[in-house]
């Protein structure tokens, strides 16, 4: 058994519209290994990109506790947290994000480049990985392309080589293959599969195609901001049909029958 | 590295705002460039035309409230400037400094001219030893008819070739050097002062103004008279022993006694008052000690030139604070007020330009720093990608910092480069006087204006400091952008 890298529990998210307030994510508690490539599956609205939020640090729960690799994310403060960003998770996006006026070597090599410590490191060691990277997400005779010049695929191979720049232990990638057609998001799930494999990094996706989710090892599905299905590929799974409006711990319960 | 090359890659993707703020600045730099350097090479002018010709670096004037001017002109006051009493102790001070090159002695006052009962006009005129006033300002003066005077020569003028010209106008037969000319003045103290003077030669000023280039050199007795100083043209008075007895004996506040009796403080005030008539009666110092003592001629003016290189606001400094010590009232004041109006005007010139700059800075600041906060906001995602993917706030206020400072590094060499050949061009073709006050300005009928060092700084420091200012909201706007708006996607 793998160790548990992150954890939720009894996580709540309440955002407000105007004055109404709204629960994005309600009593979320949940266990993700190192290593595990899971999904996050749901309709829009069902807090997938919330829980990506979290776990991410780029927002804070409303109340609950979030623990990544190690650290309680409401106990940090900001630089604290974009050093945990920075070391420790990669992020790929919906709509790529690369930076447009960067070439592609140089978007990959950008996160080495935002603090001295990585930034200081043999230069040729870096150019090394990060040609190692490009060659790896199959864009070695685009390197010194502009994002603008590359298609959506491409793109996404691009932000898959910037989130593992840093060797990070967490990839998240939120609806990655949503602006893309079928064909090239298989790929890019091949691809993130191919890396997970290969660097033992944990890819969490949220995704709401019925094929992708079904691809992953550790399947959480969301509706209404609660779980409602926390699901390992080894069998081990709770059924949150009740959901929603259950009242139950159902994140401790899930993570129990995950971990066996 | 990182904040410098995205800074750098992003003024190129987003050419029109880069070239929008990039030609305010230049525009900026530009004007501040042009503007300071006509400006400095009017007041350098001036200063030189002054300095090496009028008034020295500094000058030691009579007890005045206000500063005088070197043709006697004293602000908010139609009182001839009185004398500097202990100007001895200021020579004496003067010689002991290593900084002061040199002084002069010197009296200025107005006076008419005419011949017989004929007046012929009137001009400003200076009250000098002629031998010491060369010495002092040795390029400044030529010699055009006639001959310079000697030191046992008689009431003498020498008289410019505008007041010669002018003279000339009325005069039955020409006045030229040997003709006897009556100089007259109102004294404060004298009444009208009427005195022969002969026309001892032509000069020309070489650096001048309309007004300055009329200037009448006179001996220093004849000016003495006219402005009702004591003259000593016949040394210090000669008295009999019965007369040196009262002399040394007297005391003036017996005098008044009477008339102020029961009023101590009038009383010391007249006896003052009375001492002081009679000083520049008698004399043109103290009047207990001048019989007794040296007798010291009275000047108006001590001019005073300090060595290349050596600071004379340190000398007007430690100037001032001996005038204080020897407490008559004496002023120190720096050729800036020895020039008077015109230089004034330059000097307020300057700082009406600064301050209008600083005016229109606060509308360029307001226009640069909305179209980086709409550039910043364009880059919304940008922002919060570099954010979520472990970019410090800093690396972000350093982006907008160094996207600043390149526009103002781009603008400015453009601006400077751009005004630098303006000014070499006008420097070669000048720019004419269109009045006499602009002539007085740029001390000259052309102005050529020179490239200034300090004017080029000064206008990169203050697009610098106007980039900055402008980038300050803006970076506040970027560090308020959060990471998870990358995850909202653009």
């Amino acid at each position: 058994m793998s160790d548990i890298i992150i954890s939720l529990d009894k996580v709540k998210k309440v955002y407000f519209l105007d004055t109404v307030e709204v629960d994005a994510l309600n009593d979320i508690s949940l266990d993700i290994h190192a290593g595990d490539f899971v999904s996050i599956a749901g309709p829009s609205g069902s807090g997938k990109t919330t829980i990506l939020n979290l776990i991410g640090c780029v927002d804070k729960p409303t109340s609950g506790t979030v623990i990544v690799h190690g650290k309680r994310t409401s106990d940090l403060n900001d630089d604290s947290l974009t050093e945990l960003r920075h070391k420790s998770i990669g992020f790929i996006f919906q709509t790529f994000n690369l930076i447009p006026v960067l070439n592609i070597r140089e978007n990959v090599e950008l996160p080495l480049l935002l603090d001295s410590q990585s930034g200081s490191g043999r230069k040729a060691d870096r150019k090394e990985w990060v040609d190692f990277l490009i060659e790896n997400v199959g864009l070695k005779d685009r390197m010194l392309h502009k994002p603008a010049e590359l298609s959506g695929g491409q793109r996404q191979r691009v932000a898959i080589a910037r989130a593992l720049v840093m060797k990070p232990a967490i990839v998240l990638a939120d609806e990655p293959t949503a602006n893309l057609d079928s064909a090239t998001g298989e790929s890019i799930l091949r691809l993130m599969r191919h890396m997970n494999e290969t660097f033992g990094t944990t890819f969490i996706f949220s995704t709401h195609d019925p094929d992708i989710v079904e691809e992953a090892d550790h399947i959480i599905r969301l509706r209404d901001g609660r779980i409602v299905e926390d699901r390992r590929r080894n069998g081990t799974s709770v059924d949150f049909a009740a959901a929603p409006g259950a009242d139950e711990p159902v994140g401790a319960t899930g993570t129990e029958g995950g971990q066996s | 590295m990182i904040a410098a090359r995205l800074a750098w890659a992003n003024l190129g993707l987003h050419r029109r705002k880069s070239l929008l703020i990039g030609m305010i600045m230049g525009l900026g730099i530009l004007i501040l460039f042009l503007g300071n350097s006509l400006i400095d090479t009017a007041l350098s002018g001036l200063q030189r035309m002054f300095v090496q010709g009028y008034t020295g670096d500094l000058m030691v004037t009579g007890p005045t409230e206000f500063s005088t001017t070197v043709l006697g002109e004293t602000a908010g006051s139609e009182e001839v400037l009185p004398h500097i009493a202990q100007i001895k102790k200021y020579e004496d001070f003067l010689a002991s400094r290593k900084d002061v090159a040199s002084t002069l002695p010197l009296l200025s006052g107005q006076a008419s001219f005419g011949i017989g009962e004929a007046e012929l006009g009137s001009g400003y005129c200076f009250g000098v030893n002629v031998d010491d006033y060369r010495d002092f300002f040795p390029d400044n003066v030529t010699l055009m008819n006639g001959e310079w005077p000697a030191e046992n020569d008689g009431p003498w003028v020498l008289l410019s070739e505008p007041t010669l010209a002018l003279l000339n106008k009325s005069a039955s037969s020409p006045v030229k050097p040997g003709t006897k000319i009556i100089m007259t003045a109102l004294a404060n103290s004298a009444g009208t002062v009427i005195r022969e003077v002969t026309v001892k030669g032509v000069i020309k000023f070489n650096q001048s103004n309309q007004q300055l280039s009329g200037i009448t050199l006179v001996d220093a007795d004849t000016m003495r008279d006219l402005l009702g100083f004591a003259s000593l043209r016949d040394g210090a008075p000669v008295l009999s022993g019965q007369e040196a007895a009262f002399v040394t004996s007297f005391d003036p506040d017996s005098l008044f006694n009477d008339l102020f009796a029961g009023s101590g403080g009038t009383a010391a005030t007249g006896s003052a008052s009375a001492a002081e008539a009679w000083g520049q009666g008698a004399a043109a110092s103290s009047a207990q000690t001048s019989v007794q003592a040296e007798v010291v001629p009275a000047w108006q003016f001590l001019l005073v030139r300090v060595k290349p290189g050596a600071s004379s606001s340190r000398l007007l400094s430690d100037l001032s604070a001996f005038s204080k010590q020897i407490d008559d009232g004496d002023r120190v004041q720096d050729w800036i007020a020895g020039a008077g109006k015109v230089a004034r005007t330059a000097v307020t010139i300057r700082l009406a330009f600064d301050l209008l700059v600083a005016v229109v800075a606060v509308v360029v600041i307001m226009i640069m720093m909305n179209v980086l906060v709409i550039s910043v906001n364009e880059r919304l995602y940008e922002i919060g990608t570099l954010r979520a993917i472990g970019a410090k706030r800093r690396v972000v206020r350093n982006m907008i910092l160094y996207e600043t400072t390149f526009l103002a590094l781009i603008a400015g060499a453009a601006g400077l480069l751009i005004g630098l050949v303006l000014l070499l061009v006008l420097g070669k073709v000048g720019i004419r006087a269109p009045n006499l006050f602009f002539e007085a300005l740029f001390g000259g009928q052309v102005l050529k204006p020179m490239v200034s060092g300090g004017a080029a700084i000064r206008a990169f420091l203050w697009i610098l400091a106007m980039g900055l200012g402008a980038s300050w909201y803006p970076t506040i706007v970027a560090l308020r952008i959060e990471p998870v708006v990358a995850m909202r996607g653009d």
